[in-house]
């Protein structure tokens, strides 16, 4: 019976020009947000890498200068010298002895690789730079916040496939169920069939079947096309670990899309008020409530403005910059160790720089700290509240399965932050100590190894959404569920 | 066949059936005469379990329609006023599918042809979509669901009502042919001619009440007339 009513379904649906002009709208939303997604993903990571690379040729050329260098000294029997800043071009040894000019003026790139599904939901990775620019005395804070607000991708994110199916996705299945029931009963087709030995409960867990099958069928086989095409990894288990949870909240979440349109469907009202009511919970679940819940996030925790920081950095850099000779001083104060023997005027440039740089990142990071609360502070209200709408909690979950979470950004921030002490420590101190760099110190430069989060990790931290928005579709399924038996046929 | 035992329905305040008893036997044709809103078509539903009945009980087959609604549309099959189909699909494929939710799944498609052709849809039209028919087209169509079916008991609801004179005497011909056949049938009607000349009983209601009985071979047509106006006043 269930396959009778499944098959006569698909067939009427076959029949009507609405079925195709959706399913290629679906196709043309998805193949473009894959292409995108993974155009995307490809640029972050050609950035990347090129932006390393480029850093890594002028360490190179720095590298083969010191050993032509170290040869000359082995071959005329000099002192092997730590070149200062202020010297003669083409005299003397070159800058690549220099700890200040190798760690301060050649930057090391610590990147966040992407996982197999990122090109799927790109999340905030376009104003989160994935790769950051790791120097000597330059804060890490600094760079990583460059970016400034672009407010059209802050505003509506990017068109990738996670847009896809949170937004346009519940407008393709409600326009195809939203007369579910009322369309038999006006066409006069229900009392037709009911006439017949069908309970309405099998007719219409039949008619969502027919439905919910093609849609998802097509929805689950165009990602997996996506994956295939601009997924990356597809070799290691994590990636189809994470495309298996990726097909789970999709289901989850298109299947709340359709308990929905039963529901009201249940309430005998006309096909334009189901319409018209769908319509509006679309509207106040997927874009209403998640605007509110961004707006009162930055109300109630306000970020200062990446500006502000910019400004507030440049303040900090010329207030330092004056009382250069002041902090020198103070840094001398505090690192008695490394006042040279010499007279204190002798100092080079760079030695201010590093000193001046210490002043500046000191000057700003109560500024930071505070940025850094306040995000913590709105992504836990975000976290919060997800549960009112399952768009909301549908994105974080999206995001997480693709490696593009907040958290996951922030994890890998930390893990800059410490390697940037780590490279800074490294070459501040040869640098103070004017101790010159060999060729063969160029090997042992700290080298950034991105330590990946357990799965167990991500799983846990993908478990608030997920279950929601299951403990959403039960109780939104348990209505018809339990509320068909009421149902009138036969209006008055 | 059909049989109602002081059945009700009241929606709030309003009776819309007050304590109906019926028999319709295996090779009737009953006519239910009334103004609208006497209760014939609440009567219909209450046999198809559209609507639940407030209290008695309307069995088909002998079997209680409540308890069993799922069995007793087995034996049923229902003509409304417009027979609605799916307008995409022919008549053919409309009728395959339903046949089979009557849980008749062997007929060939030569058996399909020939439901239609006993009920006398034009060869031609059988393969066309029924988005194109004319009324009588399609009550025929629904006549050819009830011989698929092999309904033992028949629910009409008005479904001469719009049609041409012509159309209309073909489709009480093949009432007459499902009667021979066994069929019990309940006909709500405002065709007073048509009550007299197909049905051989005739039932006149009145805000809920059934409050006559004839057999149309006792009466002629200016008596039916007479005696339903007498009640209508």
């Amino acid at each position: 019976m269930y396959r009778l009513i499944v098959m006569h379904e698909t067939r009427a649906l076959a029949r009507t020009g609405a079925l195709w002009a959706i399913l290629a709208l679906l196709i043309f939303a998805i193949a473009f947000a894959a292409w995108s997604g993974g155009r995307s993903v490809s640029r972050q990571v050609k950035g990347a890498s090129d932006a390393a690379s480029y850093e890594a040729a002028m360490r190179d050329r720095m590298r083969t200068e010191t050993a032509e260098y170290e040869a000359k000294v082995e071959a005329t029997g000099g002192p092997y010298e730590f070149a200062t800043v202020r010297h003669a071009p083409g005299q003397g040894p070159p800058q690549g002895t220099n700890a200040g000019a190798v760690g301060g003026e050649t930057a090391v790139y610590v990147a966040l690789p992407p996982t197999g599904l990122a090109a799927l939901s790109i999340g905030l990775s376009d104003i989160q730079l994935d790769y950051l620019p790791i120097t000597m005395g330059k804060s890490l804070a600094m760079t990583a916040n460059a970016e400034l607000e672009n407010p059209v991708n802050l505003l509506a994110g990017s068109f990738d496939v996670a847009f896809v199916v949170i937004f346009l996705l519940p407008i393709f299945i409600l326009a195809m169920t939203y007369d579910l029931l009322s369309s038999e009963q006006e066409r006069g087709t229900l009392a037709m069939i009911l006439a017949h030995p069908v309970s309405l409960r099998k007719l219409m867990a039949s008619k969502l079947m027919a439905r919910a099958a093609i849609i998802l069928m097509v929805v689950t086989g165009l990602g997996l096309v996506a994956v295939l095409t601009v997924g990356t990894q597809l070799e290691t288990p994590e990636t189809w670990l994470r495309f298996g949870l990726w097909i789970i909240a999709t289901l989850v979440y298109s299947m709340f899309w359709f308990a929905l349109a039963v529901l009201v469907n249940l309430y005998g009202q006309s096909s334009a008020t189901n319409g018209t009511i769908l319509a509006g919970a679309w509207l106040i679940l997927v874009v209403i409530i998640p605007t509110l819940i961004s707006l009162v996030a930055t109300t109630v925790y306000p970020v200062p403005s990446r500006m502000d920081l910019t400004v507030a950095a440049r303040e900090a850099q010329s207030a330092a910059e004056k009382n250069m000779d002041k902090s020198l001083n103070a840094f001398y104060a505090e690192h008695l160790e490394y006042v040279p023997a010499g007279d204190q005027r002798a100092m080079d440039f760079m030695t201010l720089g590093q000193a001046s740089a210490n002043t500046i990142e000191k000057a700003l990071s109560p500024l930071y700290a505070g940025f850094q609360v306040r995000r913590d502070q709105q992504q836990g209200l975000v976290q919060r509240f997800q549960y009112l709408s399952p768009a909301v909690m549908m994105q974080l979950a999206l995001n997480e399965i693709a490696g593009t979470s907040g958290q996951r950004y922030e994890d890998f921030l930390q893990q800059a932050v410490a390697f940037r002490a780590e490279w800074n420590d490294y070459f501040a101190e040869r640098f103070l100590r004017q101790d010159p760099l060999r060729p063969a110190d160029y090997d042992s430069f700290p080298v950034f190894r991105y330590r990946p989060e357990a799965f167990s990790t991500v799983l846990l931290r993908l478990a608030p959404s997920l279950l929601g928005l299951l403990v959403l579709l039960l109780g939104v399924a348990m209505v018809p569920f339990f509320g068909i038996r009421r149902y009138q046929v036969a209006a008055r | 066949m059909l049989e109602a035992i002081n059945l009700r329905k009241s929606y709030g305040d309003h009776e819309a059936l007050q304590g109906l008893n019926l028999k319709v036997n295996a090779g009737d044709i009953y006519c239910l005469l009334g103004a609208n809103g006497a209760g014939k078509t609440t009567t219909i539903n209450l046999f198809l379990n559209f609507v639940e009945p407030t209290s008695g009980t309307a069995r088909v087959n002998g079997v209680d329609v409540t308890q069993n609604p799922l069995e007793t549309k087995r034996y049923l099959a229902y003509i409304p006023e417009q027979v609605m189909l799916y307008g995409n699909l022919t008549a053919i494929e409309n009728l395959e599918y339903f046949a089979r939710l009557g849980g008749h799944a062997g007929y060939s498609a030569a058996d399909y042809r020939s439901f239609l052709d006993r009920v006398g849809l034009q060869a031609n039209a059988a393969n066309l979509r029924v988005r194109t028919y004319s009324k009588g087209m399609r009550q025929k169509v629904g006549v050819a669901i009830a011989l698929a079916k092999q309904a033992k008991a028949l629910l009409l609801d008005e479904p001469t009502s719009g049609l041409d004179p012509k159309a209309s005497n073909e489709f009480s011909a093949l009432l007459l042919q499902l009667r021979n056949d066994g069929a019990a049938i309940l006909m709500a009607t405002h065709d007073l001619f048509r009550a007299k000349e197909t049905g051989n009983r005739i039932g006149i209601m009145k805000s809920g009440r059934l409050v006559q009985e004839l057999s149309t071979d006792e009466v002629s047509h200016a008596d039916v007339e007479r005696i339903y106006l007498e009640h209508m006043h």
